[in-house]
């Protein structure tokens, strides 16, 4: 391992990259098993200070403040509700950002134009996908029985050249998330896939940001952009 | 200070398969000194609050991606908790802050503190104390403190480049003497 590689995995470990170097060093990392090797020694070897720390008692508030913005507070005794309903549920995480107004409409109109595609035939999943930062709702996946998936994005998603957003899906951790696809332009996509389970509830969707072509890796490389547990509806 | 051992790489499976009871088992471990990590870099302590329920929403929404590659379960945890708390130092939330918080070193800087509590006998404090004084704290502010290399500058009062070389050096240096 070269100096220079250890003392740039320090700085990054350190806290101590302006954003574009840490840019640069997370698309090194993703390709590089040296950089993650180097990473993971300095995050060990570090960790025995943030072990130092005085530990502070959390504010009774903190674990349902916490519960709410993982969106998934469902009351106990809900039952089992309609997709629509659960769908709603899942966009009150909304409301704590107070972005849910706007949002929260424009995700009902969209379910609603979406609905009759497919014909008669329903998704037997769909998930409602928020910024990971700000739980704002990106895009909407619908998945089918017959392994399509239809992608729809709820507002404009900026592609820098030379990158491409592309769709994921994880049914089973020891497998790991699977590509559905690319998307260029952020715009209504179908997909047809193959060689996937039927889609199950909680399965999770997420659209990243990757090199144009596809993730070089096969696994998810670049930021997360929006991220979604599914619901099958009734 | 929590003395039972909980697997936390097994609760970061189980959050990556959608088991909300497994996030509650990483707070019930993990919360205390996530705030507290959270408050050297905030100095706040609602704001500390507020670094730590984002992490532990990116921690559920990131925990599929846990990959023992990049680090011990704890590692990966508590460096989310640093990332958010300097994500906010970044967005100016604590700007308002500045004038608080005094610029003498002993009362600011959580740093001594941490190097002073490392057990004697770690590999850690035995390769620090082996560093010239003010190269050990500028890369222990960094980390510890959240501080920028232009902060360090300014709290040692030596010019920014310095500091760099400083840091990268020093890094090297440890990670020799570590091995």
């Amino acid at each position: 391992m070269t100096h220079d590689l250890i003392a740039t995995a320090g700085e990054y470990v350190a806290g101590l990259m302006t954003p574009e170097e840490l840019e640069a060093f997370e698309r090194r990392i993703a390709t590089d098993a040296e950089a993650r090797r180097a990473v993971a020694d300095w995050r060990e070897k570090l960790v025995a200070l943030d072990e130092t720390v005085a530990p502070v008692v959390p504010s009774e508030s903190l674990w349902p403040r916490i519960e709410a913005a993982v969106g998934k507070a469902l009351p106990a005794t809900a039952g089992r509700p309609g997709w629509l309903a659960r769908v709603w549920a899942d966009v009150s995480a909304l409301r704590f950002a107070a972005l849910a107004g706007a949002a929260a409409a424009l995700l009902l109109a969209v379910v609603l134009i979406t609905q009759p595609f497919g014909g008669a035939q329903a998704p037997v999943v769909v998930a409602v996908l928020n910024a990971p930062n700000t739980s704002e709702a990106g895009a909407i996946v619908e998945a089918y029985a017959d392994g399509r998936i239809r992608v729809v994005p709820l507002r404009a998603i900026p592609v820098p050249d030379g990158r491409t957003l592309q769709v994921w899906t994880l049914w089973d951790r020891q497998v790991g998330p699977r590509s559905v696809g690319l998307m260029p332009v952020a715009r209504q996509s179908d997909y047809r896939t193959s060689g996937m389970p039927r889609p199950i509830d909680s399965q999770l969707y997420e659209i990243t940001l990757e090199p144009a072509g596809g993730s070089p890796t096969g696994r998810p490389t670049g930021p997360i952009l929006y991220v979604g547990r599914g619901s099958a509806p009734l | 200070m929590a003395t039972v051992a909980i697997d936390l790489k097994d609760a970061l499976a189980r959050c990556g398969r959608g088991e909300k009871a497994a996030l509650r088992v990483i707070y019930e471990s993990e919360c205390p000194a996530m705030i507290g990590v959270a408050l050297r870099i905030v100095k706040r302590r609602e704001l500390a609050e507020e670094v730590v329920q984002e992490a532990y929403v990116k921690i559920w929404r990131n925990a599929h991606r846990y990959d023992p590659e990049l680090g011990p379960p704890k590692a990966w945890l508590y460096a989310i908790v640093r990332n958010q708390a300097l994500n906010v130092l970044r967005d100016g939330r604590r700007e308002d802050l500045v004038d608080e918080v005094p610029e003498d070193m002993g009362s600011a800087v959580e740093a001594y503190q941490a190097i002073e509590r490392l057990p004697d006998a770690s590999a850690l404090r035995r390769c620090l104390d082996g560093l010239e004084p003010r190269r050990r704290a500028s890369l222990v502010m960094a980390y510890v403190d959240g501080f920028s290399h232009g902060e360090i500058a300014g709290r040692l009062a030596v010019p920014l480049g310095t500091v760099k070389a400083w840091i990268r050096r020093s890094l090297v240096a440890l990670k020799e003497c570590m091995g």
